[in-house]
């Protein structure tokens, strides 16, 4: 575990909705917090009455704890006009923060986990695809990934081969950009924001940037909770519940190119917290 | 033309009892999709005009309007089930046996069902006690389809699934999702195995297919 | 390691998946569809998911998460994701040892002797959250009671414990074979006064 690296990390927090109703009480990396709203103007206060600071971005509150934070990556698609956000709420999930993300960026699940929408037997193959760190941005990418889907999005009809890239900008965060069936030149953003409650309990909160001019903002953030709520009896049954770095601990296969890379991504930057390190 | 419209959210044991029944029925209806969370539509006034009581699901038969699930199931059985057997009203045993289980079902909402809204979407209720409850239900369960066993039976009441089966699933089903395993519960699991494979069975996040009964199988 | 009762024969049918602890191992237990029963660590070795979870295709078991099918020797036969790949003999699950005798399922972490058969008939499984010492003063106390459901000398019931964690416990009820219905629906009944009584007790 490595709690001082996870503080400089900026947070998801809270989003534009959950601080209508009063201040939100939760818990980051083991600490007790109150977000207070509104959300353009919010205060993120511990028990003790220290104030961290706070920034609005892709429709939810962030903070963090640490003394000289990391910069706050960018989505700038998320701000193209015509694009609808879709902030999703959040869910708890009993699973290491980095499980939740790396379960994300899988793609070989989803005939078996979102059977008829994002995958469906006999079309299991995973297609070889590109797997790079971008030393500029010190990101996680994977490219060029395709593959077919019964039902790839709310406004998709029938399967289709998608398309889909692949970003890691930040240990806890993971954003993928996809074939958007109504504006063929363009690619859906969908993300999930963990907020590491501890290193073995998340709330995530997936949000989403989409062209889809039909469906109802219900309808949109239904079509995401069916689908992470589809991962969330997975995320709870990994064992261990950290996500191992020992590459001897868990075999991958050719598909799991980006969760390689993902995981040693960690380790080279020292990003331990949810994660058990070599020989522990 | 379909048969009714739902007022539905994907992640309601309630809501999914609806379109399960529809589902192994062939029924048609409409769906409009209602953001229980994170808006909480169903608090919102157009919600509560057509259903004061603020819960979901809300069914919708022409100008009639169904706000309890149990009534709901009934009226898709006495409706869309030529063969009777869903729901045996009319049979001096079978149709209060059938009542008493339905009335369990409520009981699981108000266990099972809270002790999974806690759990995941932190709901602000006492979960520990949500949790108790929800144990003392899957105890009282066990224990009836123990005896079931026992008379060499598969379904809560009679020789045919009915409503009550398919009104006490979904939480039970969902329960290990609230931290609720289901490790001491042998005659539950084989009787949600059951109801899992009937034909026209539809999913829910949190229970998924039985692949092993789907095309690709090699058995 | 000893060898420790999980459930009954008759709770896990052809081509169905269990989920049981024995001596601080989680297992999984399955049976395939030819009946034949196996025992291993619960763990895909591919991502560590439970293969509790997982489902039975003929006489193979799959993960849930991926669909990596393991054949009965444990052995990975199928990575979906890559159909035309042979997997390596190196991916395989760990496995137990497990023997069913008087309808009982059995398992071990090593090769311990299977019990002896008796002639008694499985009644119920169940989980009791106490110890196994509570659980066995609430058998004596229950059983002393001398109304019903309390059983009878002729019912020879038998009491087995696989302590599961500290204060939970897996308690097995047999009996003797053949008896009518109500007289197996009573002595269930007598199960959960037991149970009642020990959980009382632990938790007073």
């Amino acid at each position: 575990m490595s709690l001082e690296y996870a503080k400089n990390d900026w947070y998801a927090v809270a989003d534009i909705f959950c601080l209508r109703d009063g201040p939100r009480r939760t818990r980051l990396l083991e600490t007790d917090i109150t977000v207070t709203g509104p959300a353009e103007d919010a205060t993120v206060t511990d028990d003790q009455g220290n104030r961290y600071p706070v920034q609005l971005k892709f429709d939810h509150v962030w903070t963090t704890l640490g003394d000289s934070p990391r910069p706050l990556f960018d989505i700038p698609e998320g701000d193209e006009e015509g694009r609808r956000r879709v902030p999703c709420g959040v869910v708890r999930v009993n699973c290491s923060p980095l499980r939740a993300v790396e379960n994300f960026l899988d793609i070989a699940h989803f005939p078996f986990v979102h059977t008829d929408i994002l995958g469906s037997e006999p079309h299991t193959e995973v297609s070889p695809y590109k797997v790079a760190i971008r030393e500029e941005s010190d990101e996680v990418w994977a490219t060029q990934v395709k593959f077919f889907q019964p039902q790839a999005a709310k406004s998709a009809g029938d399967g289709i081969v998608t398309d889909y890239d692949y970003r890691v900008p930040a240990p806890t965060v993971a954003v993928l950009y996809k074939t958007c069936p109504p504006k063929p030149e363009a690619q859906d953003v969908i993300a999930i924001f963990v907020q590491p409650v501890s290193e073995t309990v998340s709330d995530v909160w997936p949000w989403m940037a989409l062209y889809d001019d039909a469906s109802t903002f219900s309808e949109m953030a239904q079509f995401q909770h069916e689908i992470f709520v589809q991962d969330r009896s997975i995320l709870e049954n990994q064992r261990p519940v950290k996500l191992p770095l020992d590459p001897k601990m868990e075999i991958p296969t050719r598909a799991d190119m980006t969760s390689v890379a993902y995981r040693r991504w960690l380790k080279k930057r020292g990003a331990f917290y949810g994660a058990l390190r070599d020989g522990a | 033309m379909t048969a009714f419209t739902l007022y539905n959210y994907v992640l309601s044991g309630n809501c999914y009892k609806i379109r399960l029944m529809a589902g192994i029925l062939d029924v048609k209806y409409d769906t409009v999709a209602v953001d229980f969370y994170p808006g909480f539509e169903h608090r919102q006034n157009h919600m509560l005009a057509l259903n004061p009581a603020g819960t979901l699901p809300v069914m919708t038969i022409g100008e009639q309007v169904l706000t309890d699930t149990q009534a709901m199931l009934a009226w898709i059985a006495l409706n869309h089930d030529p063969s009777g057997t869903w729901y045996p009203a009319a049979d001096p045993m079978l149709g209060p046996l059938v009542q008493q289980w339905l009335a369990f079902s409520g009981r699981l909402t108000n266990s099972a069902g809270l002790a999974g809204l806690h759990s995941m979407l932190n709901w602000p209720i006492d979960g520990e006690a949500a949790r108790r409850a929800a144990i003392k239900d899957l105890r009282e369960l066990e224990l009836h389809l123990t005896d079931r066993v026992f008379e060499g039976k598969t379904w809560l009441v009679g020789d045919h699934p009915t409503i009550a089966d398919i009104a006490c699933f979904p939480y039970v089903a969902l329960s290990p999702d609230a931290g609720l395993d289901h490790d001491g519960y042998p005659a539950i699991r084989n009787w949600l195995y059951a109801v899992r494979s009937l034909p026209g069975f539809v999913t829910m996040p949190g229970i998924h297919h039985l692949h092993e009964l789907r095309e690709g199988a090699d058995g | 390691m000893t060898t420790r009762p999980v459930g009954l024969t008759r709770d896990l049918p052809a081509g169905r998946v269990m989920h049981a602890q024995a001596d601080g191992k989680d297992m999984v237990v399955w049976r395939a569809t030819d009946g034949t029963i196996a025992a291993w660590d619960n763990r895909c070795p591919h991502r560590g998911m439970a293969l509790s979870h997982g489902f039975v295709r003929g006489n193979r078991l799959a993960c849930l998460y991926h669909g990596w099918h393991y054949d009965r020797s444990g052995r990975c036969g199928l990575i979906p994701a890559h159909p035309d790949l042979e997997p390596p003999a190196t991916i395989h699950a760990t496995q137990y040892g497990v023997v069913e005798t008087g309808g009982v399922i059995w398992v071990s972490a090593d090769e311990a002797p299977a019990p002896d058969d008796s002639d008694l008939a499985p009644l119920r499984s169940f989980i009791v959250e106490a110890s196994e010492d509570a659980l066995r003063d609430a058998q004596e106390a229950t059983s002393a009671d001398g109304a019903p459901p309390a059983p009878e000398a002729s019912d020879r019931v038998s009491v087995l414990c696989n302590p599961i964690e500290p204060g939970r416990t897996q308690v097995t009820v047999l009996t003797a074979p053949g008896l009518p219905l109500p007289r197996l629906r009573t002595l269930s009944r007598w199960c959960e006064a037991m149970r009642r009584q020990a959980e009382a007790k632990e938790t007073a």
